[in-house]
Order: C-alpha cells, then structure tokens, then sequence
C-alpha cells in the first residue's frame, strides 16, 4: 500500500502525525522506527543517535534524534519506557531509513507497562491507512526514498 | 567509530540562542534554528530570542521569502521544525519600533513579546547561552 509513494504497512502502529512507526517483537520488546513519510521529509539522513541504553524515557521524551542536511528533530516517544539497544547498522549507516525504513527500526524500547498499554496510544489498520493517506496529500508529501 | 557516538547521555539543561542576525546576512539564518532543534531533541530546554536585526525573521513575509542558500529551504522551514522540536520563540518588543514592525506583522510562530530585561533574566538564568 502507498500513497504519493510513501508506502505503509498496515500491521505496524503509528503515532497521530506517522513519523514513527512501532512493532512489538516476540520478546516483548517494541521496535521504533521512522516512516517512509518521515524519511521523505527529511532528505538523506546523515546522523542518528539513540538514547543510552537503560534510560527512561516518560511519554514525550524522544528516543533518538536524527540529523540530515536540511532537517533536524527527534525521533518521538509516546509511551513510557526504557531504551533497551540502538540498531547498530543504522547507526553506523544512517542512510538505511532512507533505503529501508520498514526494515530499518532505530532502537529497541521495553514498555514500562504492558505491550498492549503502550499500543494503545497508537493507531493502525485501517484507521492508520486512512490518516496516513490524509497527511500526505494535507502536506503534499511525495516519496523520496533512495535506492536500495 | 565507538558506539559513545551513537548514544546520548547528556542531562537535560536550559539554553538560550540569542538570534541578532537577519535577512542582510541570510547565511547565518538558518543554522540556529537546526541546532536549537537538535538541542530541544536531546532533552534541553531551548528558547530563542529575536533580537536587533533578528526581530525581521519574525515579521510576516520575511522568513517565508529568505533562504540561507540559494535554492535551499526557507528559513520558516528550518523555524518550524525548530518549533516542532519544542523549541519556544521569543520576541524583543523594544527592537520592534526601529524595524518598523507592528504586532500584527509577527508571524504566529512566536510564543511571546519580551522586554529586554526578560533577554537578561534568560542569559543569567541558562545553563548556556548561545549567540547568532
């Protein structure tokens, strides 16, 4: 699925505005990563670093921040919880959520509550879908994703 | 490359950026709101305040028409991921008069209009400050 070609995923849970995007893993950890939105918005992706593991971090506080050459900002929390580990590759090799950014998650988070509390303050489906498409065409937002 | 490089550890801190430049040195216009960004991401409390020829970035129309580069983003751009970022804008009410600015020309991004001793009271108060 896409829209102006950013592609979505409609089994990954999203924040209101789709800058991240979060999967629970089997461990009962929560994978964060940045949209293909998101990856278009900021251009090449130069520098990402990810909170210490083992911090907290309440709703509100980000995870991560990430740095191109024309955009700098963070990468949101919406739940509270712990960093458990950056995605070494991706920091290493920014450029990856750029590439991939479904395939890229940023860093690993333990919820402080349950997985399903944490989930709960996102969205997905088909009410994702929908909000998706509508933050697009709202902000004209193309696809600028580089070549894998 | 360690992976100290990769991780934020810093506690959170206050910090003022105090913005003197304008549209007549449009290269320097840009880089404080990126790094008040990046700052605001890593937790600090960042607020900028528009002062001398700074003020113009304020004024409707300015920002909107003024690049740092040729062909690069406009500068409300880089102010409103600045913003987006929890960044807090303040503006120098006395600077407004020799700009010929009236309220009603400021752009709705600015948090608040502030007195020259409130600019002291934020230096005086942060845990650093920053001049542009």
């Amino acid at each position: 699925m896409e829209c102006n070609g950013c592609e979505f995923r409609s089994e990954l849970y999203y924040d209101a505005d789709y800058q991240i995007w979060v999967r629970a893993e089997e461990d009962g950890m929560l994978a964060v990563g940045m949209t293909d939105i998101s990856q278009s918005i900021a251009g090449k992706i130069l520098h990402v670093r990810v909170r210490k593991p083992g911090t907290r971090r309440p709703a509100g506080k980000p995870v991560a921040t990430i740095e191109s050459g024309k955009w700098a900002g963070p990468v949101p929390n919406l739940f509270d919880c712990s960093i458990v580990d950056g995605n070494i590759t991706v920091l290493e090799d920014p450029s990856l959520l750029n590439r991939q950014p479904y395939m890229s998650w940023i860093a690993r988070v333990a919820p402080e509550g349950t997985v399903e509390q944490a989930l709960s303050v996102l969205v997905t489906g088909d009410v994702a879908w929908a909000g998706y498409q509508a933050r697009c065409r709202r902000d004209g937002i193309q696809c600028k994703r580089l070549p894998a | 490359m360690s992976d100290s490089r990769h991780y934020l550890d810093n506690d959170e801190k206050s910090v003022v950026i105090v913005m003197t430049s304008g549209p007549s040195q449009r290269h320097r216009c840009a880089t404080p709101f990126y790094i008040g960004a990046i700052m605001a991401s890593m937790d600090a409390d960042v607020k900028i305040f528009f002062t001398m020829e700074g003020v113009r970035l304020c004024q409707k129309g300015v920002p909107e028409q003024l690049t740092a580069l040729d062909g690069g983003k406009t500068i409300i751009e880089f102010m409103r991921d600045a913003k987006a970022a929890g960044v807090r804008f303040y503006m120098c009410r006395p600077a407004m008069p020799g700009y010929e600015i009236e309220v009603d020309d400021v752009i709705p991004e600015v948090d608040e209009m502030s007195s020259g001793g409130e600019l002291a009271d934020l230096i005086l108060s942060s845990d650093k400050a920053l001049f542009f």
